[in-house]
């Protein structure tokens, strides 16, 4: 009966191309389009401006400093504030560094001048890596100025530099120390992708028996067994999915070198568990929603909005609460917690028990839900 | 003359019936409706309720004080008064504090030498050390930032005590140079007001091309029935079916787009600077090629329900070549032309700058243009791949 039932699936999965474009090209294709987009990691080098109102040795020197970082480039020098500003409005730069006018001789007479930056935070990374950068530059010129007040006080170097900082503050990003941006989005969202497309194909070649009132062969080549007609329709999808997914896990990891500093076979387990756990949330859609139509939608909703509710930017215990349960009937939330766990933190298995378990909650659930399919299997009804 | 007069005024009353036809298949297919209807109301919604908390605050911190003098106290009490931290608790080594960071407990660990005091004391620097856990980039964002002000501050007191040890007169404090730092556009630095304004862009795209590529499918069905005949379309002029289609589309999307670009922001009280002229001027070309896109598509869709195969995930392409995730000045230039060709990548651009910036529609001159030369050149992939289907 099994046999039966996935030789008619591979036969129906090769019976048009859009089974291959949905399980395997669209998959491997957005796997090798975030690999390649984010191949630097960190965008460096941000367009940004200058306003240099002073013009002196010690404000150009101070514009030699910022262009030599590696976080900010400047494109573009500009007369005053308002031209900086119309630069910003027309997207040539992410931010602009003002040097006041008279600002060496306010700074060598120990007049404290001001030194001014503004970064663009619309868009939020390079906005950021823009202010990051201005500013470890404002600090490092406040301090040099300092420096040299204090030695001409009489201090010696040694003291200066105490006084300067007396405080030292040593941050260690833990498991992430190149503060490499690619490292959550690569997998998020090529994993990610896979689970959206594995719930869409599940739902979509359920619920095209519904369409094409083909469903009642399916039940009867399984003999009348519900969860053989699904888990027989659907295990042929699992191991070319799991192929896929495994395809881009070795992309990643192996060839791409993102760390993998835990357990690679947790990963995997997890990796496997994921695919099943899509299709399971299809599964359960399919039970609960026969209609091609809002079953597909349901499953598109969700799919994409995994990628923002799943907090792989924004931490989930900063959203609503009503808002941020959702994220935990999402499968993709449970595979990024076992990624950053175990790729980038490299924790034992055991502290990611849970995210597991989360994964097998989906295949219960979707197996208790699985017998409201019997209806639709005995007689299909499309509505379109 | 009048042969010309009257060919002008057939092509005319063809592009009002395929208006007509368009308006009466959309209106009653009800899956086009959810796209076309239901996603743009919807989905902004959704979206500023996931993101609308904006910033994260009082996340758990563990702290190692192997110091535990009233120096490092006082630290440890202005660490928990920042914006990022709360501490959680006091474990007794840096190993019980990394237990609890594996066991999700804590997103940091604040670690006091013993020595603190004493070479505060002795006007030497002293060296706190803080570990965090990278599971978010942007937890470490806000650690990051929030510590940094707590160095700096403490060290301002730390040396005006030093200095006062050494003698020196409280006038005699060093000049420095002052900084200060302003954000543009996204002043509060919230992560709402930043990814909205370019998503609800998108949201129009995407809504749209799902919208006119389940049409296409459904059309394709009946085509199959009726032996290569849509009995539902009217036999018009290629270029009549094009702009009757577009034109059909963009009138359902201008009301959707003025609830999306206009009142969202307003709701959730997003940055809402531009002029309602600038982006809604801003937006037709965006609407007109987005449009003449999905028509060019036509004959793709197999069935209606191709559409969620085919059109969902490019979501997800086109949000990363917008831009809005990450810069388009990083990407290799084949992905910076990828993006060119896309609507929303100049839509998302253009409305960002105009609604967040306050720049207006004279500044966008590029965005715009390139909106404009891509509705073109999708009327003349619509044109051709209509005539191609007749």
């Amino acid at each position: 009966m099994f046999r039966s039932v996935v030789a008619r699936e591979i036969r129906i999965l090769t019976s048009r191309p859009i089974y291959l474009v949905g399980l395997v090209v669209v998959p491997v294709l957005l796997a090798v389009f975030f690999v390649t987009l984010l191949g630097e990691g960190l965008p460096l080098k941000a367009p940004a401006g200058i306003v240099d109102l002073d013009n002196s040795p010690m404000s150009r020197q101070l514009v030699r400093n910022l262009d030599a970082t590696e976080l900010v480039s400047f494109h573009q020098r500009y007369g005053s504030f308002n031209e900086a500003m119309d630069g910003i409005q027309k997207g040539e730069i992410m931010g602009f560094f003002v040097i006041p006018d008279r600002f060496e001789r306010e700074a060598v007479s120990g007049r404290g001048p001001t030194l001014t930056f503004y970064s663009n935070l619309t868009y939020y990374v390079p906005g950021s890596l823009v202010f990051k950068g201005f500013k470890t530059m404002a600090v490092t010129t406040s301090g040099k100025i300092v420096r040299t007040d204090l030695v001409g006080k009489g201090f010696s170097a040694d003291l200066a530099e105490v006084a300067l900082q007396p405080l030292v503050l040593d941050m260690h990003p833990v498991g992430n120390p190149w503060l490499n941006y690619a490292y959550y989005l690569g997998p998020s969202f090529i994993i990610g992708s896979i689970g959206l497309m594995a719930m869409l194909m599940t739902v979509f070649s359920l619920t095209q028996e519904i369409k094409r009132s083909t469903a009642p062969a399916l039940y009867a080549a399984a003999g009348g067994k519900v969860w053989v007609a699904i888990v027989g329709k659907l295990f042929p999808q699992t191991v070319i999915l799991f192929i896929v997914a495994l395809f881009c896990h070795s992309l990643l990891f192996h060839w791409n070198h993102y760390p993998m500093n835990g357990n690679e076979w947790g990963m995997l387990l997890g990796l496997l568990l994921f695919v099943v756990a899509c299709q399971s949330f299809g599964v359960f859609l399919c039970s609960v929603l026969p209609n091609p139509r809002l079953a597909l939608s349901l499953a598109s909703l969700t799919g994409i909005l995994t990628f923002s509710i799943a907090a792989f930017s924004f931490p989930v215990e900063a959203m609503y609460g009503g808002i941020a349960i959702f994220s935990y009937i999402l499968p993709v939330r449970y595979y990024f917690l076992i990624y950053i766990d175990q790729a980038l933190n490299g924790i034992p298995l055991y502290f990611s028990r849970w995210w597991l378990v989360g994964l097998l909650c989906f295949p219960a659930v979707a197996a208790i839900a699985a017998p409201l399919c019997r209806r639709w299997m005995r007689h299909p009804v499309y509505v379109p | 003359m009048k042969g010309v007069m009257s060919d002008i005024r057939e092509w005319v009353l063809e592009t009002a019936l395929v208006v007509r036809r368009q308006f009466r298949l959309v209106f009653t297919d009800p899956g086009v409706m959810i796209f076309f209807l239901l996603l743009p109301l919807a989905y902004p919604v959704v979206y500023a309720l996931i993101y609308n908390p904006e910033v994260t605050r009082d996340m758990p911190v563990a702290v190692v004080d192997n110091c535990r003098s009233a120096l490092s106290r006082e630290f440890v009490r202005h660490a928990d008064a920042t914006e990022a931290i709360s501490v959680c608790g006091y474990a007794s080594s840096l190993e019980e504090a990394r237990t609890w960071m594996a066991d999700h407990r804590c997103y940091g660990i604040l670690e006091i030498p013993a020595d603190y005091s004493r070479h505060l004391g002795r006007g030497e620097q002293a060296v706190v050390k803080f570990y965090c856990d990278m599971g978010l980039l942007y937890r470490y964002r806000t650690f990051l930032s929030s510590l940094t002000e707590l160095q700096m501050a403490t060290c301002t007191d730390l040396r005006q005590v030093a200095l006062n040890t050494l003698g020196m007169p409280d006038n005699g404090a060093p000049s420095s140079v002052e900084a200060r730092s302003y954000f543009l556009g996204d002043t509060q630095q919230g992560f709402a007001s930043f990814i909205i304004p370019g998503i609800v862009v998108l949201i129009l795209q995407q809504s749209m091309l799902l919208g006119i590529a389940m049409l296409d499918g459904a059309s394709n069905e009946r085509r199959r029935r009726n032996r290569g005949y849509d009995p539902l379309l009217p036999d018009v002029s290629p270029s009549a079916s094009c702009i009757g289609k577009a034109l059909c589309y963009v009138a359902i999307y201008f009301p959707l787009t003025l609830y999306i670009l206009h009142f969202i922001p307003e709701f959730f009280s997003f940055p809402h600077q531009g002029l309602p002229w600038d982006y809604l001027l801003f937006m037709f070309p965006m609407l007109l090629a987005t449009a003449f896109l999905g028509i060019s598509l036509q004959g793709l869709m197999r069935e209606r329900e191709s559409a969620f195969i085919l059109i969902v995930f490019t979501s997800v392409v086109f949000l990363f070549l917008s831009g809005l995730t990450w810069p388009r000045y990083a990407m290799s230039d084949f992905y910076r032309w990828m993006g060119n060709v896309i609507p929303a990548t100049w839509g998302v651009e253009g409305f960002v700058r105009i609604n967040t910036n306050g720049g207006t529609l004279a500044q966008q001159s590029t965005p715009y243009l390139w909106l404009w030369g891509l509705s073109a050149f999708f009327f003349a992939t619509a044109y051709l791949s209509t005539r191609a289907r007749r």
